[in-house]
């Protein structure tokens, strides 16, 4: 016969007998190939999950050349990482550096409404940018020239979605839309859609040239998010090295005509400030400064679930390991005999292979018909819009196949190589099943597969309770019931905006009202400059946070005064006053802060006047920032900011209220739609990145556990499979039922219990690591190791009962005549 | 002691319906020793595990020890069966992962034998079965006659009023197998009664009657002199 032809019979035979050895233990076959699907698809999602976060920035072709300059700044004791340079930096690092092959600024414009017919929009996602956005940047231009669109002031290049959003189609390069009722832009080009995974979103590009302060050849002042795009084999390094000689260079002048002082008296006093920069393609999940163009990504979070992804194929794959090793032992009398029978050794280590390998091919399909089912679903856990794209085929499809083949061949290999190494005489008389029932390896592999659950049922349990501790956690204010309007400051006008106040706080369902942008969860921030003695010295100013707040403002967001008293409207002198808060109190060293006096500068510009400002008050420490971080000194003086207008809304018919607050806002604003929301839905937007991870990581340990426990139950039946006729024995010499049961869960129950002994001490480690990442954080209790261990031996129990059950109640006289 | 009349006993399958036992009747008194013979598959292995308390009866009525124990469910057999009854098979079904000793003494812990009594009580027999020397070896490390000499330990070692026995000697050789028959002689000497299926018309011999199976119902007696 001709060889080759041969070998293909022989394979076909290999799949044939695999197939029917595989259909006779459906049960086996069953647990094996969803265990191993479950885990590759959990597996799948978050990898998923991982790239579309590392992917950030890369769609831009020169991804690699381009790095943003950052400023580092410490004046006095503070000390502040700014994502945003000066407005002469990117022009000059191009004249200086023949490295430099382009720069570009970047300017987020904040809100603005453009009409559309009689309706006018409003538009979060504007930014200002330099023509050479387009060189540096790879935005597709889809109408208009790519050289010119952006260097003629109020020339706009929009995305197609918003071409169509306004004009209902793509080529519109010459129309134009007003922007706040009083500027025309004229539309010079059309983009693709920026991708999501991009660092900032822009709907609308404004020429640069459109904002006259673009061209400040200020270098005291940084507001422009600058990226540089070095030329090919350029070294970055080279450039960061050269900044201090240039900020010198440039800075030194200005420094000394506005603070009358030079750049080393500057530095001398402890201040610098100094450039670098970082990779682009580091931004989104590194960076987290002041002047993002948005808020980051959490690269702890994409370790951590890069760990548990990694933990759940682990545990997949040793069930099927061990499932597929245990059930093997059952055959090695088929080996016995299949040797005997003349098979050679090579033959029956394809076809262990085979039986293998096919398993997990089909486990391999099933997986990623799971993800297609589940993806939209995860999409909405995990916020994200991911989908499997033709592109993202081209590395999945190689990556399960590879999975499949090293899952396989490595769970195929140990029945293969060692059943078929055997003699035959030993293994029909059977003196080898005593040894291999009792696999240490096995042992070994669910210790490790109930170990990393029983980590991963700490973890989460950590983490569920610091985020319920977050959502729980007294703020220092009551943010509930609070109306706020987020768009007071559109009005444009302090006195309108006073009106709108009196008038909410008049309304019979209001309490009280407020109005300042400062809230604890909007994001207006305002540092003042203040110095404890009445002569200055630079080197020991104090940055706190400065919020300007009515009289009203303490009352109606609940907070609370430790000591002193509030702002009055009957005070005149209330204006040169400060209420502070309990952590600047500690931050300056008083004992009794109230009637001490600090003195305010301008700005650090103009040292030489100061103004006097007297404590009257401690506030209770609040929350303002992040739990991540200890509460920051903050100090509230009497001022009118009109950016938001805040109401504390009983109870009653909160729908009725907020039908009037609304006819009083037209009244006063008839032009511009009210914009309001509530501070506790606000508060909750604020965390709810971490609430979603926290859902994400409940529902991965929950699959991780579900597949350990899968491959338990398989265990399980084998060991009461390979124990029947000693559990026959001992029924005949009058074992009970529940002895029975004991028998056969106690040897698992004492692995579950030394894989608990194993993991809490890694998991208390690892969580308490984590927990140092909040500044507010829980206590981790002996009770979480309790629960966790007492789950892991429930899950467990029940998972083995089931089949210590069925193997106690079967008829003894049964498993005694299969001889 | 055994009073079995009628007794019935079927075996469904898918495609067919065995009948194994069809309305036999025999007797056993207290202090015989009975041998059991027939051909293969006439019903003797189902008629021992009905005696023994392991199976039920589909029919007919078995009194044991003046009761009837047809109807008993299985934990009044199982307890019924720990207190009165040993088995000896003939694959010996000594537990592989458990030393001499330790499978001599199981059944002495499920009928709740304090510790100390048992190591006296195990020492005892296997005094008497004279395997003592191995008592920390495990079963694949001894011969097959000492096998059945620890399977015969272990049904002893609770002191039952009935020993079943099947086959005993079908796996060992001649020499082995009168061994066993001497042990098996000796304790129904000491009173205790005696059931043993066998093949072998030679080990019958060593019984005092001999019930003859033909299909599950007919039923010849040999009274041995
Ligand atoms: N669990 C069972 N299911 C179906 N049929 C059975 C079962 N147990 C026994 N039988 C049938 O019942 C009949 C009696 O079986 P039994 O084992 O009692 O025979 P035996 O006399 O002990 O035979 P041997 O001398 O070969 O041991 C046989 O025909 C057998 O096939
Ligand atoms: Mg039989």
């Amino acid at each position: 016969m001709n060889h080759g032809l041969n070998e293909v019979i022989m394979i076909r035979n290999y799949i044939k007998s695999a197939y029917r050895s595989l259909k006779k233990n459906t049960g086996f076959t069953a647990i094996n190939i969803m265990g191993l699907a479950l885990g590759l698809a959990a597996c799948l999602l978050i990898v998923f999950y991982v790239i579309d976060e590392l992917s950030y920035d890369r769609y831009n072709e020169k991804a690699g050349r381009i790095y943003r300059v950052n400023e580092d700044l410490k004046l006095g004791e503070n000390k502040l990482q700014y994502a945003v340079c000066m407005a002469p930096l990117a022009q000059t690092l191009k004249n200086d550096f023949p490295e430099v092959e382009n720069a570009v600024r970047l300017k987020k414009a904040g809100s603005i409404h453009i009409k559309k017919g009689t309706e006018k929009i409003r538009e979060d996602y504007i930014g200002f940018a330099d023509p050479s956005v387009f060189d540096v940047f790879t935005l597709p231009v889809l109408f208009g020239d790519v050289k010119t669109a952006l260097v003629e002031p109020n020339s706009i290049v929009l995305t197609e979605s918003m071409a169509k959003k306004y004009f209902g189609k793509t080529d519109v390069v010459g129309e134009s839309l007003l922007f706040d009722d009083r500027e025309t832009m004229k539309v010079t080009g059309v983009i693709k859609d920026i991708p999501q995974q991009s660092h900032f979103r822009f709907d609308f590009l404004v020429s640069m040239s459109s904002l006259a302060d673009s061209r400040s050849p200020e270098w005291l002042r940084s507001e422009y998010n600058t990226y540089v795009l070095f030329r090919k084999g350029a070294d970055p390094k080279k450039l960061e090295a050269a900044f201090p000689q240039l900020l010198r260079k440039y800075s030194g002048g200005q420094m000394q005509s506005e603070l009358k002082k030079s750049y080393d008296e500057f530095e001398k006093g402890g201040s610098y400030f100094r450039l670098n920069l970082i990779p682009l393609t580091d931004i989104h999940l590194h960076s987290k400064m002041i002047g993002e163009l948005s808020a980051a990504g959490t690269v702890e979070y994409i370790y951590i679930l890069s760990g548990i992804a990694l933990f759940i194929l682990i545990i997949a794959c040793i069930n099927f390991m061990n499932l597929s090793t245990a059930r093997s032992s059952n055959r090695a009398r088929e080996v016995g005999v299949r040797k005997v029978l003349g098979s050679a050794r090579k033959n029956l280590i394809a076809q262990f292979l085979t039986e293998s390998i096919l398993v997990t091919f089909a486990a391999t399909l099933i997986a990623m018909a799971i993800v297609v089912l589940v993806l939209p679903g995860f999409n909405v856990l995990a916020g994200k819009e991911l989908s499997i794209s033709l592109q993202s085929l081209k590395w999945i499809v190689p990556m399960l196949l590879m999975v499949a083949l090293v899952v396989g061949a490595l769970a195929g290999s140990y029945p293969a190589f060692f059943l078929s190494a055997f003699q035959p005489v030993s293994v029909l008389k059977g003196s080898l099943s005593a040894g291999f029932k009792s696999s240490r390896l096995r042992s070994f592999l669910v210790v490790f597969q109930f170990s990393i659950s029983i980590f991963l049922i700490i973890g989460t349990l950590v983490v569920y309770q610091q985020l319920n501790y977050i959502q729980t956690k007294n703020l220092g204010y009551n943010r509930n019931q609070v109306l706020v309007i987020n768009n007071s400051f559109e009005i444009g006008n302090g006195d309108k905006v006073k009106l709108l106040k009196q008038q909410i706080a008049a309304l019979p369902g209001i309490e009280n009202a407020t109005m300042s942008g400062y809230l604890p969860t909007s994001q207006w921030r305002n540092m003042g400059i203040y110095y404890k003695d009445a002569v200055p010295d630079q080197s020991r100013a104090i940055f706190p946070q400065v919020w300007r707040v009515d009289a009203d403002y303490i009352k109606t967001l609940g907070m609370q005064l430790v000591q002193g008293r509030n702002f009055s409207k009957d005070m005149p002198t209330d204006t040169a006053s400060l209420i502070i808060n309990e952590a600047a109190a500690k931050f300056l060293g008083f004992k009794n802060p109230v009637n001490q006096t600090l003195y305010h500068s301008k700005d650090y510009q103009t040292h030489g006047e100061v103004s006097p400002y007297k404590i009257i008050g401690v506030v209770k420490d609040f929350h303002f920032n992040s739990m991540r971080e200890t509460i920051a000194p903050m100090m509230m003086v009497l001022g009118e900011d009109w950016g938001r207008v805040s109401a504390r809304v009983s109870t009653a018919n909160i729908n009725n209220t907020l039908d009037q607050v609304k006819k009083v806002w037209s009244g006063i604003s008839p032009d511009i739609k009210i914009d309001y929301s509530f501070m506790d839905a606000e508060f909750d937007a604020i965390y709810r990145s971490e609430q979603q991870i926290g859902q994400i990581f409940i529902v991965f340990t929950s699959l991780a556990i579900i597949i350990a426990c899968l491959g338990l139950f398989g265990l399980a039946a084998y060991a009461a499979e390979q124990r029947t006729k000693e559990i026959g024995i001992r029924k005949v010499l009058g074992a009970s039922v529940s002895t029975i049961v004991n028998l056969l869960s106690k040897d698992f129950l004492k692995l579950v219990l030394l894989a608990i002994l194993i993991s809490s001490p890694i998991a208390w480690y690892s969580m308490h690591r984590w927990l140092q990442n909040y500044a507010y954080r829980i206590n981790i209790g002996w009770w979480v190791f309790a629960a966790a261990g007492i789950a892991g031996i429930v899950v467990a129990l029940l998972t083995i009962s089931f089949q210590s059950i069925k193997a106690a109640l079967a008829n003894p006289v049964k498993s005694l005549r299969s001889e | 002691m055994i009073k079995i009349t009628d007794l019935e006993k079927f075996y469904r399958t898918e495609e067919v319906e065995t009948i194994a036992l069809n309305k036999l009747s025999i007797e056993v008194k207290t202090g015989e020793f009975v041998a059991i013979m027939g051909p293969s598959g006439c019903g003797k292995s189902t008629l021992l595990n009905i005696i023994g308390l392991l199976d039920d009866p589909d029919g007919g009525s078995y009194i044991f020890n003046d009761t009837e124990v047809a109807h008993f469910n299985e934990r009044k057999r199982a307890d019924l069966r720990k207190h009165n009854i040993g088995f000896v098979f003939q694959s010996f079904n000594l537990i592989d992962e458990l030393t001499v000793f330790e499978n001599v003494e199981l059944p002495l812990i499920y009928t709740g034998v304090a510790a100390a009594d048992r190591v006296k009580r195990v020492e005892e027999v296997l005094d008497k079965m004279q395997i003592m020397h191995r008592r920390n070896h495990y079963p694949q490390q001894l011969s097959g006659g000492q096998q059945q000499r620890v399977a015969i330990a272990r049904a002893v070692v609770n002191k039952p009023k009935l020993i079943l026995a099947d086959e005993p000697t079908g796996n060992l050789d001649s020499s082995n197998g009168n061994e066993v028959m001497e042990l098996l002689t000796d304790l129904n000497e000491q009173g205790t009664t005696i059931v043993m299926v066998t093949h072998s018309e030679h080990d019958a011999r060593y019984s005092h009657r001999i019930i003859r199976l033909l299909d599950g119902h007919t039923v010849m007696e040999n009274i041995m002199i």
